[in-house]
């Protein structure tokens, strides 16, 4: 088999502001000729960082699915909501496509986040050699999907902003709202701290 | 002449062509994306920079949704949506809805127009560099196009019990969301210093 040349055997190092190719220097705390961004072979302490913020993550997804997140008060009664219960309430109201929308926006693509940076990050960690394309593109479509799940946090902003009709009804936010926002984005600056070079490097 | 590329997503390196390429390529081992094709044009990417500040005004100055209900009603602006939020003591959500659907949009329209404008007349802007990073760290916090998914969310849940009337900023906002992804994927990183070595040239 022929052994591939990658940046770190060649001695180059990619600016990942501006990515820039650049020959590493040997200089202490290189940085980019062209941004002046530091410049490191792979991302600092990418596994530890992405570890602690993934825990956080998922301990915050339990509060963010029990707690309410919604408490609606009209001159009959008071119900809160939870994500879950919202989505079963969009469903009985007969709206099916978006109570499915707000189901995989809020609940399937969080957990699916977090297990598929678990997998990513437990096969960086392990060096494993198979499924390589499938794990990096596993990472990508985190990357990508990750913004969507704010979907929730919006629509609760403008409920609040909009249904405030004096004693007839009103709505406050419950603190699942804030777990859940949290869960979001932990989740994703855990995406971005991941090097996925890391995925690709042969064992030392 | 060719040049040494490596994969942002693998770190293979790839020998590449030194002409900008016309369609975009892929990583051969990862298929990760190594370059898109560039619409090089910087005339084009200032007239999206002015056109989504345009609308970024028309977003925050008119109304976004208008409710009614027995007589009484209410509407909110896209400020509204982050100020409600705080007003019941909720300042960290708040700040949140308020940096990634206001301030970042915003953010990155204004510091696209300070980079570009001076570029065009063959000139760079003071501190380019450090705008720049400030650029690349912001992009990926901008919620605009997430944000209109939830307000069509919003606006089903309250078409249950109360006339909904879309606002003005409604529809801007929706433009705003197709000028803006148009925008970030003309003036890409790379893009963005070819310009500024073409200058320099």
């Amino acid at each position: 088999m022929i052994a591939l040349q990658t940046g770190k055997s060649l001695g180059l190092i990619l600016c990942l502001e501006c990515r820039a190719t650049v020959r590493a220097l040997d200089v202490r705390y290189p940085r980019c000729p062209r941004c002046h961004a530091h410049l490191h072979p792979r991302k600092p302490h990418s596994l530890a960082l992405t570890t602690a913020l993934l825990l956080c993550a998922a301990v915050l997804y339990i509060p963010a699915n029990l707690l309410p997140v919604m408490y609606t008060r009209t001159v009959f009664d008071e119900e809160k909501d939870t994500i879950m219960s919202g989505v079963l309430v969009m469903l009985h109201s007969g709206s099916w496509p978006i109570a499915v929308l707000v189901f995989v926006a809020s609940i399937v693509v969080p957990m699916l986040k977090i297990l598929a940076l678990v997998v990513v990050l437990f096969s960086a960690w392990r060096g494993s050699a198979r499924y390589r394309t499938q794990r990096s593109e596993l990472y990508r479509m985190v990357e990508f999907i990750g913004r969507w799940s704010m979907l929730d946090v919006y629509a609760i902003s403008l409920l609040v902003a909009l249904v405030q009709i004096r004693s007839l009804a009103s709505v406050a936010v419950g603190w699942g709202a804030l777990a859940f926002g949290a869960v979001v984005v932990l989740t994703m600056v855990a995406a971005r701290t991941f090097d996925e070079r890391l995925l690709w490097d042969p064992p030392p | 002449m060719s040049a040494l590329i490596v994969c942002p997503s693998c770190d293979l390196a790839h020998c590449i062509g030194a002409a900008p390429s016309k369609e975009r390529t892929v990583c051969a081992r990862c298929g990760g994306l190594l370059q898109r094709a560039e619409n090089g044009n910087i005339d084009a990417a200032i007239a999206l920079a002015v056109s989504a500040l345009v609308l970024f005004a028309f977003s925050n100055a008119y109304p976004l949704v208008a409710i009614q209900s027995n007589g009484s009603g209410r509407a909110t602006t896209l400020l509204g949506a982050a100020l409600g939020l705080y007003r019941q003591g909720h300042t960290l959500l708040a700040s949140l809805v308020f940096f990634t659907t206001i301030a970042a949009p915003f953010l990155q329209i204004t510091s696209l127009l300070y980079l570009l404008l001076p570029l065009r007349r063959r000139r760079e802007a003071p501190g380019q560099r450090i705008v720049f990073r400030l650029l690349t760290r912001i992009r990926p916090w901008i919620f605009v196009e997430v944000f209109m998914l939830g307000a069509l969310v919003a606006l089903v849940r309250l078409a249950a019990f109360a006339r909904v009337v879309p606002g003005v900023a409604l529809w801007s906002c929706a433009l705003l969301m197709f000028t803006l992804t148009a925008l970030t994927s003309r003036t890409s990183p790379g893009q963005f210093w070819r310009w500024v070595e073409d200058r320099r040239a």
